[in-house]
Order: structure tokens, then C-alpha cells, then sequence
């Protein structure tokens, strides 16, 4: 950490000389503020807030803040955001103006957008690369899998996004595994964000406002993952009345609540969800005497937002995010009973500060926790696995607007986390199993970032960064060391607070736009990052049992490098965006569990013993075309892309394709709301390349066993994904704003009914003494033609 | 313990899931051939080994095509520490079974095995541990039926770590062969130096066609039964082995798990040249 301090500041000295340099002369004044819904009073993230007759500006932040500094002089300030009418206003700068800005909606499927003095290309001129947000109100428009919207789902509809798997939450970016993925919520981390072992996940759309997806050309701002940042901020609540949303549907039912609490000042937001399917398994339903009476499953997810302005420079937000799932299963035949309850919590406590008008703060304060437990019982036999990881953290982040030119990010975050990588408990009757001792692991996680974007002239941005991060892990710990019997012999005891290892990194992000002209631009980003975190799968599929582990002496920190290029074109008036994006990753000290570990070679010993590292490296092109205004609107996304391993201790030291490698994906995605109609229609079609699994490619006998020996990894593919889902929406007949709306959603997915591979097994099947012994391939479908009912309102 | 995975796979299959299961033609590669061991090691038995071929997956498997896979003609060497002994083979143009003329497992030898065959050659070492035996078996029913149940035993294992156990059972008239049920192989990671009851379901070997391997017995001992049961202690690679093997057994069919390679102690080759120590007990099934 010596280090860090001195090099830090002989940046922000620089970035100061080089910014007050050109701010000289006339005196310069800064028009700021806030700009929302005027409905709700929801603060609007990323609205275009610009100056007409330079055509310069910027966008507001996650809390809906501008600020632009400029000189003295008389302007029109005008502000576009997708869905609300533009706004403009004359202003006369003489001193520093807040001006709060309310915007007012319009339907994206109504008229042509006037385009006269906008500056749509916003997007274009950002150097920002490789993002995509997304709004959650035209997500709810798509056919959503078994009537339940859910924000994972979509995002995986992107290019560069790909699907764990048919019905699987967890999501690969640009050819990185499913931990690479920073998932925040209102800036909590969220470490398991799925339900039902990834059917669902843990996001109620009902309670979202933003949901923005970065795989590449990463700000300074974000670390700690290496393949994408998906941050999501939740709805502050409504400011100026009472409202209310919820639904009924197959699999679970939802109700939010939100309203004022001082009008204008302060408001809250509470959103609940539940499944009820638990309820029918109960008597008197399921009797006593049924053989799996007892097992039961339910999940729940309860989100709740309060907000309060303190003054106009001071506001104060607590977001809290609690959810579970329970799962049980019973079976009275052979005593055997199942418990496995998980889930995360997540609080933050968020202060908004702005000083002077153009340097805007916020501190934020978090919890974190996400518990995972299995329990089995059979007779008299006792096993409990826990795992779970628990941060608290402290960030700070500063935005400074010094003038048009330049806007300056800075910071800093502190996360103390504590990793339960696994721990057991296991009795037999009254005798209690030695499992060994909780072994915890704590860790200190630093970094401090700063970014200045530079608007050098009307074509060429830039956007510099650098972030410095450190990890170090502290005891109370214990380090197991194994003989060659791999039995363990002795071990290292750290007292607590006693340093047992220490990472410091350096994180170069760079990226640049050029304007061709006002359609078309092109744009390049580096970047490089560290992952401290880590999640160790056993199976291709992810589960709760994946456990969280951290860097270790034993475990070096992932470092991942993405050099991405694109050229962005936008076509009839900005209603078309398209972009081409190639992307190049190398990634190094990848985790992999040892070729035949277990999990129960985790109990009594470090997680981290039974992994080995190896590199990766990928690459792809992503191609997406989006039509953003009109009755019709969505997007294609297609991706070509490999992604390749090796590692010394598996596939014997081979490259071998990674589990997400998948060589084409392609998303097609509609939305067409008839006009002056009540009905609303959603269409996707997906195709996937089939994923490459380890098959076995001999057999032989020994001990009267049929034994399978495996070949090279992933070197198999499966038949290619392919899946249409439909949807259609009617709205309720009343159309009077204040009064209770109501829709029913007719949803079927997979309309064409394939047989998707799931998984593909083998097995044997038949007699050797007859003769009829055979072994066979077999591919598992999970779900054939699904249909689904949701019945939705609003207040 | 290790069957957990499997266990939540049918769990979430039949609860929740209408899954559809399809025949389907994959394309394998060709293997490699390779030298299949397995070692017949106990004490005060002959050294004997079992040799075959590994074949292509899909090949068929009835018991004539078998015959394709023995090993035949092979030179076998066998050094237990005091003597070096070359095998013979114990039928001529069948193969398979090679046994050692006169060396007698011996409890705490090292047995090192060199195999020629066809221009390949594999080595393997094993060694027979000291036997544990059991303090005691019994039969005790289960709590829903007055006929069925499970066979019990009470094991204290000695305070050091490192010993390794494989339990299987024969019912005197119904089973030809000692059979292992699922799990059969543990260690004393978590068990050191304890004195604990366990039990086992009755295991079903490859194939079974007999009629109680089908219907509710399946998976029970019955009253009436005669079970021998032979308790083994065993080295560290031939549990590792046992454990792998079963862990791909069970995992056969469920998706959570991913493809365990079994170790093997056979290098250059598959299979395992594994030694037990085996002590026997008896337990007469009654109410």
C-alpha cells in the first residue's frame, strides 16, 4: 500500500494542472441538478442533459444528477431521455443555476421523435463501449419463462451474454465463468443471485428501475470481477403518491408498495414475492401418510427502499434486499429427509453529497451476507454442509464536472469479507463426526480509483483510468499441509489479525471514441482487473454447493486483459443502433477443482487444497442491431466466439475448450404494442451452439463393475439450443391514470415444443447373462411447450 | 454421504420437472487400448491378477465378445520384497487370469507388479494393511416393516490416520459372490479414533435379474437371510480407487455431477492392483 499514495497523487496533480490549464479567462459558472420523472419523482439514470448551441454535455448519473460548467453567457439547456418528451429551458448564467429538471413521458410507440437540435448520439460520442442498459419496462413486454419476468433472463438475450444452460440464472460474459460476473443491487454485492437452483432469479422487475450490463471498456470505478459489471438500482419510491403493482402467477405471486413519506422529500418503496406452491403440499392436500409428506419448497424475495432529501445539496437513501429459498424433501420409506435452505441479505445505507455545485459525492455504507446450508438425514445419520461469505463494506465516490471537457471520478472502497468455504457437521445417533473446526477465512479488500473522461475536440474522446486494488488475507486461520499419501500432517496457525497473505494490483483502464460523424463512430478499450473472489464448481451446472473462496497464498488472484474494438452506426435517425464489436481476453490464474475431487474433501481441510490454476483466453464478434422507437421495436444480437483452457493438472496439460464455449449465439427479440389497441405481443427466438461436454470413449470390467473411462475434456458437442417464446398482453379496459389497472398475460414458451439438450448421460441398460447388456447414450429435454397465465395490476 | 448429488437430482426431476429422455446416437472416438489390472491380493491367498483389454464404448457386450478383450500371452512379474515371481497364465489361449506360483498374500508386504503384453507395459504397486475387525454385526429392521432391514455394524478405528475400509455382504443361498453396496469404501477422516454404529443396504450386483433385486426387497436384508459380511481394510490408492469408481457409478445418470476420472494405481494402464485385509462375521437375521 506505500506504494500507492505517492504514485496516486502525482496523478490527480497532473489531471488538476492539465484541467485548470484550460480554465483561464472568463469566468466560469455551473448549472447542476437533479432531473426525474414528473410523474413518480424517480430520479432519471443516464438522461442526456446538454447545452444546444454547443451540442455539449453529459449524462446524469445513477442518482440523477448533471452538472455542467461553463462560461458566463445565455444558453438553451435541453435534456432527451427514451420515453419522456425533451425538455428545454433558456437560461441566463450569471452565477451558479440548480435548475431540477421533471420529465414528462411519452409512449415510444407514439409519433416519430422529433429530432431537430437533439443529440441522440450521445451514445455514439461516449467512449464508453460494450453496455448495454435496459429498461425495465419494455423487459416486461417480452414472454418471460413461466409467467416470471426476470431480469437475468434478458440480459442473457444480449450478445456476449450466454445462458449457463436451459432454465440456469447463471450467465457467461464474453466467454468468462459465471463468477466473473459483478452483480450489485442498489451497490450491495449479490454472491447467489438465483432461486430454485437457477430457475429463477433473486430480482423482483416490480421493485427495478435500471438495470445497465458492462462486458467491456470497464470504468476504474468498478472491480473485483473480470467479465462484467450488471448493476441494477432499485427504485427510490414514489414521491408524489401512493402506488401499488403486483401479479399472480404460476410459479409465485408479487406485491410492491410505494408512496411519499414527506411529499417530495422523502418516499419508500417495499416489493415482496413468494411462491405458493408450498401451500398445496400440506394437508389437506398431501396426507400424512403420503411418502414424501414433508417435502415442500418455497422461495421469497423482499426488497425495501427509503429515501429522504435532506436539503437540496444532502440526500439519504437505505435500501435492503432479504430472500430465500427452502427446499424439503421427505421420504418415510427409507428415513430419509432433505433440508436446504439458502439465501443472501443485502443493506446499504447511501448519503449523497454535492459540493459547489459540480463535485458530486456519495458514500455508501454495506452489508452483505449469503448463507448456504445442506442437510441430509437418513435413520440416524446426521450430515450439515455450510458455506456462505459475509462483507462489510465502505465505498466513496467522487464525480467532479470542472468543465465541459473533462469529467474526473475518484475513490475509494473498503471491504472486510469473511469466506465460510465450507464447513460440516455429521453425527451418527449420539456419536458426533470429527469434521474438523470452522475454518473461516478474512480478508481486507482496498481499492482506490481515478478516471478522467476528456472531451479533447468535437470527434475525439478519451477516457483514462487507473485503479489500484489489494487483497490481503488475515488470520485467525489455519493452513492444512499434506504428505504425498495426501494425508495431512501438519498446519500453519495464524493468530488473528496476522497477515497469511497480501496481493497488491495495479488495473489500467483506457478507452477512446473518434465521431466519424453524427451516425457513426468508432471506439476501442482496454482493460485489465483482478478478481479476489472466487467461485469453485464442481458440476457444469451451478449450484448452491459452488462455494466462494478466497485468494489465498495457495490461490493467486484472477487477472484478466480485454482489448475490444468496435464500430457503432446509427441508421434513420438514430432509431437504428448497430455496433460491431471484436473483443480479445487473456485470462490468468484460472480455478479449477482437481480431476476427481469430491466436496467432502473439503470438510476438515482447506478449500483451496484440492484446486489447480491453469490460464484461458477468448475471443468473438458481436454483431447488434436495435430498433429503439416505434409500434415495433427490439433487437438481433449475434455472437461468434471461442473460448479455450489449459491447465497443467487437467486434460493432461491439453488446451481444451472451455464448458461456456459456445460458438454461435443468436437473439432475436420483438415487441409490438398495436396502436390504439389493448393487446401488447412479445416474441424471441434463441439459438445457441450446443456446449461441449466430456463423454466416455472406452469401458472395461473390474470387480464385476462396469467402469467408464473418459476422454478429452469438453471435446464433445451437443446439438445445437434452439427456442421461440411467445407472448401476449391485454390491458384492462379502463384507461383513467389514477384508477386500478389490470393485465393478463398470455405467455408459451418453447412454441415449437424441441427437445433442447439438457444433458447428455450415459448408461447401461439389460442383462450380461442374457446377453442383453448395452450400453447407451441418452439426452435429458427439460421442458417441452410450457404455457403460463399471469394476471398483473397497478394502482 | 456420496450419493447426495444423485439423490438431488431425482428429487428436483420428479418434483418439479416433466423431463423428457431420449435414445440418441453419439459418435466416440476410437480409444486407445489399454491394459485393464485387476490385482487378487488378500492374506494367506494366492497372488493372482486378472488382465484384460479396455474396449470402445458402444462395443457390444455380450459375454462371447468378451472373450476378445482377455489379455492374452502376457509376461506378469510379481515382487513382493522377498522373492521375484513371474505369473502364469491358468488357462492357455483364454487369458485372463495369470496367478503366481506359490507367493502367498502376507500382511505388510509391498507387492510391485510389472505387466507385458501386445508391446505395452504397466506397473502398479499395493500394499496388504493389518485387518480391522468389526466389535460386532447385527441385523436390525427397519421401522416400517416386521421382515426388512439393514445390516449393522460397530467399528472403533484406531486413533491414527490412514486407515481405509470397504464393507460387502453375501446372503449364504441368494448371492453367489460378496456384493458392495453404494458407499462402500470409506476413510477415517472424519471417524478417527471413534467407536460408532453403521449400517448398510443390501447391494445389487451388475445387472441383476433376481426377482428380489426388483421388487420391494430390493435394498433390504430379510429374516431368515444368513449374511457374511467381509469388512477390509485397504491402502490409501486402492480406497481412492473404490471411491472414484462409485462416485461414477452413482453419478451415472445425474447431471450435478461432472465426469470423475477413477484413479487408478495402474500406471500406463486402468484398473487397480489392490490388496485387502479382510476379517469376516456372520449375522443370522432375526426379528
Amino acid at each position: 500500500m506505500q506504494k500507492l499514495f505517492p504514485i496516486l497523487t502525482t496523478i490527480f496533480l497532473l489531471s488538476f494542472l492539465l484541467i485548470s490549464n484550460q480554465s483561464y479567462a472568463q469566468k466560469k459558472y455551473t448549472v447542476s441538478g437533479y432531473v426525474k420523472d414528473a410523474s413518480s419523482g424517480e430520479s432519471l439514470f443516464g438522461a442526456n442533459v446538454y447545452i444546444k448551441e454547443l451540442l455539449k454535455g453529459n449524462s446524469t448519473n445513477a442518482y440523477g444528477f448533471y452538472s455542467i460548467t461553463l462560461n458566463e453567457g445565455s444558453y438553451t439547456l435541453v435534456t432527451t431521455y427514451l420515453g419522456f418528451k425533451t425538455f428545454e429551458k433558456s437560461i441566463e448564467l450569471k452565477s451558479d443555476l440548480r435548475i431540477n429538471i421533471e420529465m414528462e413521458t411519452t409512449a415510444i410507440t407514439g409519433e416519430e421523435v422529433t429530432i431537430i437540435g437533439e443529440r441522440p448520439e450521445e451514445k455514439l460520442k461516449s467512449t464508453q463501449m460494450s453496455k448495454d442498459e435496459m429498461e425495465v419496462e419494455s423487459i416486461k413486454t417480452l414472454p418471460a419463462f413461466l409467467g416470471e419476468v426476470d431480469v437475468l433472463k434478458t440480459i442473457q438475450l444480449l450478445p456476449g451474454v450466454q445462458s449457463a444452460g436451459e432454465g440456469n440464472t447463471g450467465f457467461y460474459v464474453r466467454g468468462g465463468g459465471p463468477d466473473q460476473n459483478l452483480i450489485l443491487l442498489d451497490e450491495a454485492v449479490v454472491y447467489n443471485a438465483s432461486h430454485l437452483f437457477g430457475f429463477f432469479s433473486v430480482f423482483n422487475s416490480d421493485a427495478i428501475k435500471n438495470i445497465s450490463l458492462t462486458k467491456g471498456g470497464i470504468p476504474a470505478n468498478y472491480g473485483g470481477r473480470l467479465s462484467s459489471v450488471l448493476d441494477i438500482t432499485m427504485k427510490d419510491g414514489n414521491s408524489k403518491s401512493y402506488h401499488g403493482t403486483g401479479g399472480i402467477g404460476l410459479i409465485s405471486s408479487r406485491f410492491t408498495f410505494e408512496g411519499p413519506i414527506v411529499k417530495e422529500k422523502s418516499s419508500f418503496i417495499i416489493s415482496g414475492r413468494r411462491t405458493f406452491v408450498d401451500l398445496f403440499m400440506r394437508k389437506p392436500f398431501i396426507k400424512e401418510s403420503n411418502n414424501a409428506f414433508g417435502s415442500s419448497y418455497y422461495f421469497y424475495d423482499l426488497n425495501a427502499k427509503l429515501n429522504y432529501s435532506l436539503s437540496h445539496k444532502d440526500r439519504l437513501f437505505l435500501s435492503g434486499y432479504f430472500g430465500r429459498d427452502v427446499f424439503k424433501y421427505t421420504n418415510q420409506s427409507n428415513g430419509f429427509k432433505a433440508e436446504i435452505p439458502w439465501g443472501n441479505s443485502t443493506i446499504s445505507l447511501r448519503w449523497n453529497h454535492i459540493f459547489n455545485d459540480n463535485i458530486f459525492l456519495n458514500t455508501t455504507l454495506i452489508y452483505s451476507d449469503y448463507q448456504f446450508e445442506l442437510g441430509f438425514s437418513q435413520t440416524e445419520f446426521d450430515l450439515r454442509f455450510i458455506s456462505g461469505i459475509r462483507d462489510y463494506s465502505v465505498k466513496t465516490d467522487f464525480t467532479y464536472f470542472p468543465n465541459i471537457k473533462h469529467t474526473m471520478k475518484f475513490g475509494l472502497q473498503y471491504i472486510y469479507h469473511k469466506f465460510t468455504p465450507s464447513t460440516a457437521e455429521a453425527s451418527s445417533g449420539d456419536v458426533d463426526f470429527d469434521t474438523g473446526k470452522t475454518i473461516n477465512q478474512f480478508a481486507h479488500e482496498t481499492a482506490v480509483y481515478v478516471n478522467d473522461e476528456y472531451e479533447i475536440n468535437d470527434k475525439i474522446k478519451l477516457s483514462g483510468g487507473l485503479r489500484m486494488s489489494s487483497f490481503i488475507q488475515v488470520g485467525p486461520f489455519e493452513r492444512f499441509l499434506r504428505n504425498d499419501q495426501n494425508l495431512i500432517t501438519d498446519t500453519i496457525v495464524y493468530s488473528k489479525g496476522e497477515t497469511v497473505s497480501d496481493y497488491f494490483n495495479v488495473e489500467p483502464r483506457i478507452a477512446a471514441s473518434y465521431s466519424i460523424n453524427t451516425e457513426s463512430s468508432v471506439k476501442a478499450s482496454f482493460t485489465r482487473a483482478f478478481q479476489y473472489a472466487h467461485l469453485a464448481s464442481f458440476s457444469s451446472i451451478s449450484l448452491p454447493t459452488d462455494v466462494w473462496i478466497p485468494s489465498s497464498s495457495i490461490v493467486k488472484p484472477q487477472i484478466g486483459n480485454q482489448y475490444a474494438a468496435g464500430y457503432f452506426r446509427d441508421f434513420m435517425d438514430h432509431v437504428f443502433e448497430t455496433s460491431l464489436e471484436l473483443y480479445y481476453k487473456t485470462l490468468k490464474n484460472q480455478i479449477e477443482y482437481k480431476d476427481g475431487a469430491l466436496p467432502e474433501d473439503n470438510v476438515n481441510d482447506n478449500a483451496d487444497n484440492n484446486l489447480t490454476f491453469g490460464k484461458g483466453w477468448s475471443y468473438g464478434a458481436e454483431l447488434f442491431v436495435k430498433k429503439k422507437y416505434g409500434a415495433l421495436n427490439g433487437w438481433i444480437g449475434y455472437t461468434l466466439a471461442y473460448t479455450k483452457r489449459q491447465f497443467d493438472e487437467v486434460n493432461n496439460a491439453e488446451e481444451f475448450f472451455a464448458r461456456y464455449d459456445r460458438r454461435h449465439d443468436l437473439s432475436l427479440v420483438m415487441s409490438y404494442q398495436k396502436p390504439k389497441s389493448r393487446w401488447t405481443f412479445g416474441l424471441t427466438w434463441v439459438y445457441a451452439s450446443g456446449n461441449g461436454i466430456t463423454v466416455p470413449i472406452s469401458r472395461y470390467f473390474v470387480g464385476g463393475e462396469l467402469l467408464y473411462e473418459y476422454g478429452k475434456r469438453n471435446d464433445y458437442r451437443m446439438d445445437a439450443y434452439h427456442r421461440l417464446d411467445f407472448s401476449a398482453t391485454i390491458d384492462s379496459k379502463n384507461k383513467d391514470v389514477r384508477k386500478f389497472k389490470s393485465s393478463w398475460t398470455f405467455a408459451v414458451f418453447n412454441v415449437y415444443s424441441r427437445k433442447n439438450p439438457y444433458f447428455i448421460y450415459f448408461d447401461d441398460e439389460g442383462n450380461l447373462a442374457d446377453g442383453t447388456l448395452q450400453l447407451k447414450a441418452k439426452q435429458v429435454s427439460l421442458f417441452p411447450i410450457l404455457p403460463s397465465v399471469t394476471y398483473n395490476f397497478k394502482f | 454421504m456420496k450419493h447426495i448429488l444423485n439423490i438431488i437430482a431425482f428429487i428436483i426431476c420428479s418434483m418439479f420437472i416433466q423431463s423428457c429422455e431420449t435414445d440418441i446416437t453419439v459418435d466416440l472416438p476410437n480409444p486407445e487400448q489399454r491394459i485393464v489390472v485387476e490385482g487378487i491380493l488378500e492374506p494367506g491367498k494366492l497372488v493372482s491378477v486378472f488382465l484384460s483389454y479396455n474396449a470402445a464404448f458402444f462395443a457390444p457386450l455380450d459375454t462371447n465378445e468378451l472373450l476378445k478383450y482377455t489379455v492374452k500371452n502376457a509376461i506378469v512379474i510379481v515382487n513382493d520384497g522377498v522373492k521375484i515371481d513371474t505369473m502364469k497364465e491358468a488357462l492357455p489361449g483364454i487369458g485372463y487370469i495369470y496367478v503366481s506360483n506359490g507367493m502367498i498374500g502376507t500382511i505388510g508386504r509391498t507387492y510391485n507388479l510389472t505387466v507385458i503384453a501386445d508391446g505395452k507395459t504397466v506397473t502398479a504397486r499395493t500394499t496388504i494393511p493389518p485387518p480391522i475387525a468389526l466389535d460386532s454385526v447385527w441385523f436390525r429392521l427397519q421401522e416400517f416393516t416386521d421382515t426388512l432391514g439393514f445390516a449393522w455394524g460397530h467399528l472403533t478405528d484406531p486413533d491414527t490416520l490412514g486407515n481405509n475400509y470397504r464393507w460387502l455382504a453375501r446372503r449364504i443361498g441368494k448371492d453367489k459372490d460378496f456384493v458392495a453396496p453404494i458407499g462402500s469404501v470409506f476413510e477415517d477422516k472424519f471417524i478417527n479414533g471413534k467407536s460408532f454404529d453403521f449400517g448398510y443396504n443390501r447391494g445389487k450386483s451388475i445387472n441383476s435379474e433376481a426377482e428380489d433385486d426388483k421388487n420391494e426387497e430390493e435394498g433390504f436384508f430379510k429374516v431368515g437371510d444368513t449374511i457374511i459380511v467381509k469388512f477390509c481394510t485397504m491402502d490409501r490408492e486402492h480406497f481412492e480407487f473404490w471411491r472414484t469408481a462409485e462416485t461414477q457409478i452413482s453419478n451415472n445418470g445425474n447431471f450435478f455431477g461432472s465426469p470423475s476420472t477413477i484413479k487408478t494405481n495402474v500406471k500406463g494402464g486402468l484398473g487397480i492392483w489392490g490388496a485387502y485385509s479382510p476379517t469376516f462375521d456372520t449375522i443370522i437375521a432375526t426379528k
